[in-house]
């Protein structure tokens, strides 16, 4: 099973954010889980991310009125954490684990790589849009370094040549 | 040893419902729910057993922290965040038992009285966090939580709440704060969360790890578990092994192992043939131990004789050709980039840091730098600060300078940008999406 | 009420008081950044730690409640003295130590605790490039804030304050860690109505204010308590000044009513404290004017008083208490002349007291209360348009600013019929054709008291005497009141006044001028170390 792509939605069309019915009603069920509907913040987010690919400041301004917060607190929130996208993303975003086990174990190595593959480093995308390259800090798996997520799915125990066999099958799956 | 906390490890469809049955599973908590709260909460202090996150503090006392008479809620937070550098055995946990772990926080929150649990698990873990949301599906299909768990008329609903990439929300208050909606800024302490915690009520933390202790310890009794090991160090303990060994991965092993034996013996020494320089013994915000003190035994209070700690018992091997300049600038790097930003020296110190580090690693030293990074270090620990971050990155730090100060001369004294590798160890993990502007 | 020794000196204190303000009590300052009396304690900033007997571990003040018996070492321990000196160090590294060109030297908390815990070194360690903002080091956060990120401090007072007081939530910190900064939702106005106390609250030059910036270095100015002139909460605050010229209105502790906040509407009032009346203008029945001498005004006004028969007057709910009696003495009473006090309730404004109660504006005066406590004639807008319109051979207008109707097309025409005469602050269209006009020094000028929407009396300062020409109005009063031979009005101050008010009034009995300050009770504290 590979992993699937990212459909971030355009700026344009999350200028005005509205929840559908089927939003509405995966909101209402969350509200549920907690005493205080602020407490959904976070997973209402993940929801919007799911659906729009990145949160945009329309959709803060929506979860905002939602939940009966300001959007400013809303955007404090979202960017205090860094798997919220503020920007659209590639349609896979390889987050390239940093942190010491994974760098003494190659991970500057699949740096290296992926800046010969793919031309980009941390922080850059392909101009195609296809990939985007984060270093990221220890991700929990460090005893199958180096370690790479892609969009949310884990690979380990990776090597140049297994990263080039993933990075084909996802170019060629992203359509 | 015969493994407790990975025993579903390898056999086919451990994460079932019907698999966990068939080992026994929910034994532990039809005893508890017979025993009532208070014997429940006694076993677990004559069990010994101490918290697995980090801070070894004794889990049975602090349940008996929350206030017996407080009116309305109180909760039960399982801390799945596991962010600690070289930690990664809450997710073979998950991955291979979640039953496990909801078996034992259905255990602690009966014990504590709470009806509503949360499992907070960082963001990245996307397919742990679904692995639970399903055992949860089936546990409470088949009325092992809900209005009426296991038909005792104890009510119980656990909910999934995922972070969003912060290491900080490990800590516990942030970790809260974080459950109710906000930034992840850890609180000032006291109170503490077993009084005032989760929307203001009496909560107990506990690590993944630890609650999946509980599950034996109802059905084995609290002798079992406290004949492993030795007094004040008791149970099975995970650890994680990784960096330079042969095999590395998450051990389950009594305490009081030697480092000698889980480097060496279970993960099979250090690779191609190598020579260990030094380890961390828990996780990265430990002090770091040298090859020298590889003898030390793995539990709480021998590593805190040894000047370090168990931590999460996060392993993090490194050999001979790693240079500590960098392990430190690496770690360094880190800890600023997960600093909250609250507090004036953690934010500041950190970051701080990275740019002496980096500095030195450009070939830029200063005699006085390592100095000036011990100083750093001392006023950003030792209760300078509101969370233990401080600390976390303070005393690895220092204890690499400490302990490694002749590379940081050596470095210092060249005074010349190191000669460039093929790759480089510690790469750079650049600028965050969205963060910035 | 626990006892505590704080540095050797004995303290008891309520219970529930940290450890800053028992200090405070005992005449000892803990420095504080992050601290603020009327936000939530975040113990952030780590300047305030103390040693506490007993505690293996530095404590913060502001988070640790007195406690019966508790042994506090502050300037005395040496602990303290290298942890704080740590602390500012760690403050410094990343601070551009622009003070020369900023505008917070002089009130910077900062550039105090640098000189109290570093010995004026200004200094750290740090030979690191400094952490800045590209973009943020000037910019103009909404119409009076201006934001320089570069010296924030991260103690997140500002955004407390939009948080727990206004109640906007419209600051917020984006992003984390060393990289934070203050920003408004998607980059929009931070158009709080309260925000320029964001400016006030942070204790370093990272915000500003607009209006302020650069006109006055902080140590020169002088301040002088006095009152809100915007609404009927009647804020207290104080008029910083500097040879005769009003920079700002700062706010002024009063837990009852504004706690440290001013409204921005009332706030930037300030700059209309430096009109002062034009000169004394006659203005003939031909149209040629003259501004003859003092006496001789005073001279002919009584003359003109006296000689009317029928005579109105439009009193003001801006005046003061003092100056409202000896209206009503003056006017009303010995020359029986018809006096009606104009009341507008203008646009509602809101003030948050120190114990978290929102207080809402009745009128758009500062002293409609003082007008109804001396049983005045209150009229609105059509009551003051009848009384206008009865005839009356002569009106007088003590504030042309007492109700907008009267800048009204109607107004004036009804006015132009006899004679009238005007005290006026500023010029206005009455003066144009008035007979007389009697320039009025502002309420920088002025003394005496306001009565607040709450029903309390408080009184206001006057910050430096008027210029040439143009007198506080209750001068104009005992001036005439000499003339028209009423000796027992003909006082020397408007404390004579008060006295007399005291003796005479009912709703004034029993009230102390003295008590009146707030100024000089145990609430007063230094705005600046409360700012
Ligand atoms: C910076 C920091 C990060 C932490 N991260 C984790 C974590 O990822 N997982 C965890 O279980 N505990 C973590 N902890 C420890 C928790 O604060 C808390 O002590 C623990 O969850 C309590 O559970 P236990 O008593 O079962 O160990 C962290 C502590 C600190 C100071
Ligand atoms: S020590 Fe660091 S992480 Fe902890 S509260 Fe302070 S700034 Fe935040
Ligand atoms: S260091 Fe890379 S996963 Fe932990
Ligand atoms: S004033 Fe106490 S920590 Fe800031």
């Amino acid at each position: 099973m590979s992993t699937a792509p990212i459909h971030a939605a355009n700026p344009e069309e999350l200028r005005e954010v509205r929840f559908d019915a089927a939003m509405e009603s995966q909101i209402a069920e969350l509200l549920t889980h907690y005493p205080i509907p602020r407490a959904a913040l976070l997973p209402v987010l993940w929801l919007c991310q799911k659906r729009y690919g990145w949160i945009a400041p329309g959709v803060m301004e929506a979860v905002a009125a939602r939940l009966g917060l300001s959007p400013a607190y809303v955007q404090g929130v979202v960017t205090f954490y860094t798997m919220f996208h503020t920007t659209p993303p590639a349609r896979f975003v390889l987050q390239v684990c940093t942190t010491l086990s994974c760098a003494v174990c190659g991970a500057g190595e699949l740096l290296a790589h992926l800046r010969k593959r793919l031309g980009i480093g941390p922080g850059e995308r392909t101009p195609d849009g296809t990939f985007q390259i984060v270093g990221v800090q220890c991700l929990g798996a460090c005893g199958s370094a180096p370690v790479v997520q892609v969009n949310d799915d884990y690979y380990e125990n990776l090597d140049p040549a297994k990263l080039d066999a993933l990075l084909d099958e996802l170019a060629a799956a992203k359509e | 040893m015969e493994p407790t906390l990975l025993k579903a490890r390898g056999l086919e469809g451990s994460r079932t419902l019907a698999s966990y049955l068939s080992r026994g599973g929910y034994e532990g908590l039809r005893r508890a729910l017979a025993l009532g709260p208070q014997e429940v909460t006694k076993s677990v202090i004559d069990s010994e057993l101490r918290g697995r996150g980090g801070a070894g503090f004794p889990t049975g006392r602090k349940w008996t922290f929350v206030p017996k008479d407080h009116p309305g809620p109180r909760y039960l937070v399982c801390n799945a965040d596991e962010s600690e550098p070289g930690t990664f055995k809450d997710r073979e946990i998950i991955e291979h038992d979640p039953h496990l772990v909801i078996e034992g926080i259905a255990i602690a929150s009966f014990a504590i009285g709470a009806h509503t649990a949360y499992i907070y698990i960082r963001g990245e873990f996307v397919r742990w966090a679904n692995l639970l949301e399903q055992a949860l599906g089936e546990a409470r299909r088949e009325k092992i939580l809900g209005a009426d768990v296991l038909g005792s008329g104890y009510s119980l609903d656990i909910w999934v709440h995922r972070g969003a990439g912060a290491y900080i929300c490990g800590e516990e208050t942030s970790l809260l704060e974080s459950l109710e909606g906000k930034r992840g800024f850890p609180r000032l302490k006291p109170p503490f969360p077993a009084v005032v915690g989760a929307f203001g009520k009496p909560t107990v933390v506990n690590n993944v790890e630890t609650l999946a202790c509980l599950p034996s310890i109802l059905t084995r009794g609290p002798a079992w578990f406290a004949s492993i090991g030795r007094p004040r160090n008791t149970g099975p303990k995970l650890f994680s092994v990784s960096g330079h060994v042969v095999r590395p991965g998450v051990y389950e092993l009594p305490l009081g192992v030697t480092f000698r034996e889980i480097i060496f013996e279970h993960c099979g020494g250090i690779r191609a043939g190598r020579k260990l320089k030094a380890f961390f013994p828990g996780g990265s915000s430990a002090p770091v131990l040298t090859a020298a003190e590889v003898d030390t035994k793995a539990d709480f209070d021998a590593c805190a004789e040894a000047g370090t700690m168990l931590g999460s018992g996060g392993v993090i091997v490194l050999d001979e050709t790693v240079d500590m300049v960098e392990a430190a600038a690496n770690l360094a790097h880190f800890y600023a980039h997960e600093s909250c930003g609250q507090c004036t020296p953690c934010r500041e110190g950190s970051d701080w840091l990275v740019d002496i580090l980096h500095r030195i690693l450009a070939g830029h030293g200063r005699a006085e730098d390592p100095d000036t990074i011990l100083r750093i270090c001392r006023f950003a620990s030792q209760g300078m600060t509101i969370c233990p971050l401080g600390d976390a990155f303070s005393l690895p730090i220092s204890s690499i300078v400490s302990k490694f100060r002749d590379e940081f001369e050596r470095r210092i004294a060249a005074a010349t940008p190191a000669p460039p590798r093929k790759h480089p160890v510690l790469p750079w993990a650049g600028p965050r999406p969205g963060f910035g502007r | 009420m626990p006892k505590l020794t704080i540095d050797g000196r004995e303290v008891e204190v309520a219970q529930g008081t940290n450890l800053i303000e028992a200090a405070r009590l005992a005449g000892i300052a803990i420095p504080y950044f992050c601290y603020h009396p009327y936000l939530s304690v975040v113990g952030q900033c780590r300047i305030c730690l103390v040693e506490i007997e007993g505690q293996p571990r530095l404590a913060i003040a502001c988070a640790t409640p007195a406690a019966d018996g508790m042994v506090v070492r502050s300037q005395t321990s040496s602990r303290v003295r290298e942890a704080r000196e740590a602390v500012m160090e760690f403050l410094l590294a990343n601070h551009p130590l622009d003070c020369p060109v900023c505008d917070q030297a002089g009130e910077c908390l900062l550039q105090d605790h640098s000189m109290d815990e570093q010995g004026g070194q200004f200094s750290t360690h740090m030979v690191e490039t400094r952490r800045t903002f590209p973009g943020l080091e000037r910019r103009l956060l909404g119409p009076h804030v201006v934001q320089n990120q570069n010296r924030c401090i991260h103690c997140s007072r500002c955004i407390r304050f939009t948080q727990e007081i206004s109640e906007t939530s419209q600051l917020t910190y984006v992003s984390r860690g060393n990289h934070a900064y203050i920003d408004t939702f998607d980059g929009r106005p931070f158009d709080d109505p309260f925000s320029a106390c964001a400016a006030d609250v942070c204790p370093v030059g990272a915000l500003t204010l607009r209006e302020f910036r650069f006109r006055k270095r902080a140590w020169k100015l002088r301040s002088t308590p006095s009152i809100c002139p915007g609404c009927s909460i009647g804020c207290n605050l104080w008029i910083d000044h500097h040879e005769r010229i009003v920079y700002r209105f700062t706010p002024r502790e009063n837990p009852k009513i504004n706690a440290t906040w001013l409204c921005d509407y009332g706030r930037f009032l300030a700059e209309s404290l430096n009109a002062h009346g034009p000169a004394p203008t006659f203005r003939d029945e031909d149209g040629s004017s003259s501004s003859p001498p003092l006496e001789e005004t005073v001279r002919a006004l009584a003359l003109e008083l006296k000689a009317a028969r029928t005579l109105r007057v439009v009193a003001s709910a801006n005046l003061s208490n003092e100056e409202l009696f000896l209206a009503r003495e003056i006017f009303a009473g010995y020359l029986h002349g018809e006096l009606v006090t104009p009341v507008w309730p203008g646009e509602p404004r809101r003030m948050k007291n120190g114990h978290g109660v929102w207080l809402a504006s009745s009128d758009a005066h500062p002293n409609a209360n003082g007008a109804r406590r001396l049983g005045l004639d209150i009229v609105d807008e059509s009551g003051l348009a009848r009384f206008l319109y009865g005839a009356a051979d002569l009106t007088v207008l003590l504030d042309p600013l007492a109700h907008p109707y009267l800048a009204g097309e109607e107004a004036l025409q009804l006015l132009r019929v006899g004679h009238t005469l005007v005290f006026s602050q500023r010029q206005h269209a009455v003066c144009e054709f008035a007979r007389w006009t009697m320039g009025v020094a502002s309420l920088a000028c002025n003394e005496g008291t306001f009565t607040s929407g709450a029903d309390q009396v408080q009184r206001f300062q006057a910050a430096f005497a008027p210029p040439r020409g143009a007198l506080p109005l209750w001068q104009w009063f005992t001036l005439l009141a000499r003339e028209l031979g009423l000796a027992r009005l003909a006082v020397a101050t408007p404390r004579d006044v008060f006295q007399l008010m005291v003796s005479q009034e009912r709703s004034f009995a029993g009230l102390a001028w003295e008590e009146l300050g707030g100024f000089d009770t145990d609430s007063y504290r230094e705005h600046q170390h409360v700012g």
